[in-house]
């Protein structure tokens, strides 16, 4: 057997090593970050971006763990039992959210304690190019006159939750079709099967940019730089913002000093010019949430949620 | 030709060829080992490609997925485990052929069937990418609940000679389908509480459980003797008459696998059982099947290695990943700032050029690596029992351990062993139970959402052109099965050795 790959971990691992900066007044040496997605999945690819700019603003290595298993209720487990010095982060998503309240695993998400939040990823509606939808209105009243058919990701999901949302602002007949994804989605798009999507823009760039796609509206709450053209769910005469949130949350009781420092370091490294080109790149958009607000956020943001899921009959 | 003219110039960059190698080499180790199934091979190999240049970190990612594609045949021969669930239709002819003292043959078809598969797979993709992107777009939930359908047709043949057992079979792996999360509500069924649950039961575990776990207790049940056949130490390619009868079976595995390799969500796994299926229907030899037939092993292997290449149609063209081990891949690319779908041949063309030269690269030294591996492998099963028993324990238990990490899923695998020796002692086929799992989510997810989208109205599965000719196929293979069955019944004729 050859030692080759063992020579390829060896040097990748030195130059990994290399590029990790020395600490300086952070309570701890390293840092590490888990996420429940598995390699090359939304998270793990956000964190690992992430963690290659942050250590020289936060002072302390930075590393990447995957907890997958449960859809975080793994990691959240983990978290939960994990000292709160400052040592140990999760990557928090709505996923996590959504895990606590369908799953009610042990420990859920309140028994985590946002710590800051960085993106807000823009929710957008597209449709198929070739298809007769020009606007969001057209779809409506497709909706409104028949029945129509709209797609989201996966059944636990913000997405999903927008879709519901959107069609009882409309009052009309509209199936909501959940999918394992973004890509069998977006393929039900393309195929005529559904008239409209929701997803990230970063999902569905390749497609936006080859003509495949066309955009409707956005669910965010004003209009994206990327693209100023297009209208906002609310301007549309529906009153629906999503807000997919990615931050991180550590264990319950982080000290002060800790706090501060992650609330330095993330406003720094937002604005790290690397950092943003990487992210702008990416579609993602900055925004800094301070801790305090973050946990009246993500407190809401589930009361929301569980309201959600009874409303519609997913959980008791 | 251009495309072929833009890979050669990719043939003799070292970084490429560098890549390549490792990665197939990687590849054959971790599918060998039972429970690192290829997309977990994959995934140790990620963080290193952060520091690569974009196309050696692809092709690396890519070699190492044939790699394991073909490593997996390995153990379902020597050892009675397949090392991919893509490798479980390779088990009952390889290790048929492994006890009748002829592994090194069995290993030889493997390894050149594999080869065919990855070959034919490549010229596919650089040919058809096109069109055959265009067959997975026209693919609605409808299909693909007819496609699994027809894939659960080959519960039917691989019942062996009872078919009331092969339906329990089957119903009891797609009833453990149904752990974990719904595929519509998003809600959880059947975890009874645990946590460990909620993502229901890879069917790796299940697999190895049935499979290996259940072949040591039977050995341990058995008393004194060692009844092991010396395995003829090293590979033995087919002979010229051998070559030309498993060609029909190799082309059967081909088209299959191109077919479902461009399916996203279809997989290698389904594949092979079809390929096993059609391969033992047209056979000459269709008795043999089951009992050591070299075609067994062609068909499965050629069709799970052709997955292997074709998986990257829905890749590249649309940026949609069909499979665990095709997300990875997706993983490389965003890592390196390169988005897969309709921009990806104007916008990185060099890079696509390169993973094609690098899958070459990466076939050749399949094969080359293979040859040099196998040696080791068969003297390392040529162990005395208890010793070898010994080694599969601890490699099963540590492979099944390093999915997530969890000892719960040790007992899932060990419960599953329990199973299987049950289902042995009471002459219940697995293979049945396999399928089941493996198909069992496909089916549901997609008939619900079907229904979702109609209203529950089942006419929308007849109105889809391609959901009602799979459909019609699927009906064809249950009654032909079941025709044969009660003809088989009626006039049973004589065993007589069939003419060659």
């Amino acid at each position: 057997m050859t030692r080759l790959p063992l020579y390829a971990a060896a040097s990748a691992a030195f130059i990994l090593s290399g590029a990790a900066v020395q600490a300086q007044e952070y309570p701890v040496d390293t840092v590490t970050l888990i996420t429940h997605s598995s390699p090359g999945g939304g998270s793990d690819v956000f964190l690992r971006e992430l963690s290659r700019y942050l250590a020289p603003y936060l002072g302390a290595n930075v590393i990447v763990e995957n907890v997958s298993g449960g859809s975080g209720a793994s990691a959240m487990a983990r978290l939960a039992q994990a000292p709160a010095d400052g040592s140990i982060f999760y990557a928090t998503t709505p996923t996590f959210i959504y895990t606590s309240l369908l799953s009610d695993p042990e420990y859920k998400y309140t028994d985590l304690e946002p710590l800051v939040n960085f993106f807000i990823d823009p929710e957008v509606i597209y449709t198929a190019a070739d298809s007769e939808f020009e606007t969001l209105e057209d779809v409506i009243q497709y909706a409104r006159d028949g029945r129509g058919q709209w797609g989201a990701a996966n059944p636990a999901s913000l997405e999903r939750q927008a879709l519901e949302q959107l069609k009882a602002a409309a009052d009309v007949n509209a199936a909501v079709v959940t999918h394992e994804g973004g890509g069998d989605l977006m393929i039900n798009v393309l195929n005529g099967t559904l008239q409209i999507g929701v997803g990230e823009v970063q999902e569905i760039q390749s497609q936006l940019e080859a003509g495949e796609l066309r955009l409707l509206a956005t669910f965010s709450e004003e209009r994206l730089d990327a693209f100023p053209d297009l209208p906002t769910v609310a301007e549309s005469g529906y009153d629906v913002v999503v807000r997919k949130f990615r931050g991180l949350a550590g264990p319950k009781g982080l000290p002060e000093d800790v706090i501060t420092a992650w609330e330095a370091a993330t406003q720094a490294v937002l604005e790290d010019e690397e950092y943003k080109a990487a992210y702008e790149a990416g579609n993602l958009r900055a925004e800094f949430i301070p801790h305090d607000e973050y946990n009246a956020f993500i407190e809401q943001f589930g009361t929301e949620t569980s309201t959600f899921l009874k409303e519609t009959g997913v959980i008791e | 030709m251009e495309t072929i003219a833009l890979t050669a110039s990719y043939l003799f960059d070292w970084h490429i060829l560098l890549a390549a190698l490792a990665g197939v080499t990687w590849g054959i180790m971790g599918g060998a080992l039972p429970g690192i199934s290829p997309s977990i091979t994959m995934a140790l190999l990620l963080p290193f490609t952060y520091t690569m240049d974009p196309t050696g970190a692809i092709v690396l990612l890519a070699s190492t997925y044939i790699g394991a594609e073909y490593g997996g045949s390995v153990p379902a021969i020597l050892i009675r485990t397949p090392g991919t669930n893509a490798a479980a239709a390779t088990v009952i002819d390889g290790y048929e052929m492994n006890k009748q003292g002829k592994a090194g043959l069995a290993l030889g078809i493997s390894l050149i069937s594999g080869f065919y598969g990855s070959m034919f797979g490549l010229a596919m993709l650089m040919a058809l990418s096109g069109p055959l992107a265009l067959v997975a777009l026209n693919f609605t939930p409808m299909a693909y609940f007819a496609l699994g359908i027809l894939g659960l047709s080959v519960i039917a043949t691989l019942s062996g000679e009872n078919l009331i057992k092969g339906f329990i079979a089957a119903i009891l792996g797609l009833m453990i389908a149904t752990i974990g999360s719904d595929p519509v509500t998003g809600g959880t069924r059947f975890t009874f509480g645990s946590s460990e649950l909620l993502g229901g039961i890879e069917p790796v575990m299940i697999m190895v459980g049935l499979f290996a776990m259940s072949e040591l207790l039977i050995q341990a049940s058995k008393r004194g003797a060692d009844e092991r056949v010396t395995s003829r130490p090293r590979i033995q390619f087919p002979d010229w008459k051998l070559t030309k009868r498993l060609f029909p079976a190799q082309m059967i595995g081909n088209g299959i696998g191109t077919f479902e390799g461009v399916m996203p969500g279809a997989g290698g796994t389904i594949a092979s059982f079809m390929a096993y299926n059609e391969a033992r229907r047209w056979s000459k030899h269709p008795e043999e099947f089951g009992k050591g037939s070299p075609e067994g092993i062609a068909a499965p292997e050629t069709a799970n290695n052709t997955v292997a290449e074709t998986a990257l149609v829905p890749l590249l063209s649309f940026g949609i990943p069909g499979s665990n081990s095709t997300a990875i891949l997706l993983g490389g690319f965003l890592i390196h700032g390169i988005v897969p779908g309709p921009m990806l041949f104007e916008r990185s063309g060099e890079v696509v050029y390169g993973l094609y030269a690098g899958l070459f690269a990466a076939i050749i030294g399949m094969v080359i690596m293979g040859f040099l591996m196998l040696p080791v492998c068969i003297w390392l099963v040529n162990r005395p029992r208890p010793y070898l028993n010994a080694f599969i324990l601890a490699l099963i238990l540590s492979g099944i351990y390093s999915i997530h990490n969890e000892t719960f899923d040790l007992g899932i695998m060990l419960a599953a062993g329990v199973l299987g020796f049950f289902m042995r002692m009471l002459r219940f086929p697995f293979l049945p139970t396999v399928l089941g799992l493996v198909l069992g989510y496909l089916v549901e997810s997609n008939f619900r959402r079907s229904l979702v989208l109609s209203g529950d109205d089942f006419m929308i599965f007849i109105d889809d052109r391609i959901s009602l000719s799979l459909l019609l196929l699927a009906f064809l293979f249950i009654a032909g099965s079941i025709g044969k069955h009660v003809y088989d019944a009626f006039f049973r004729k004589p065993k007589t050795v069939s003419e060659s």
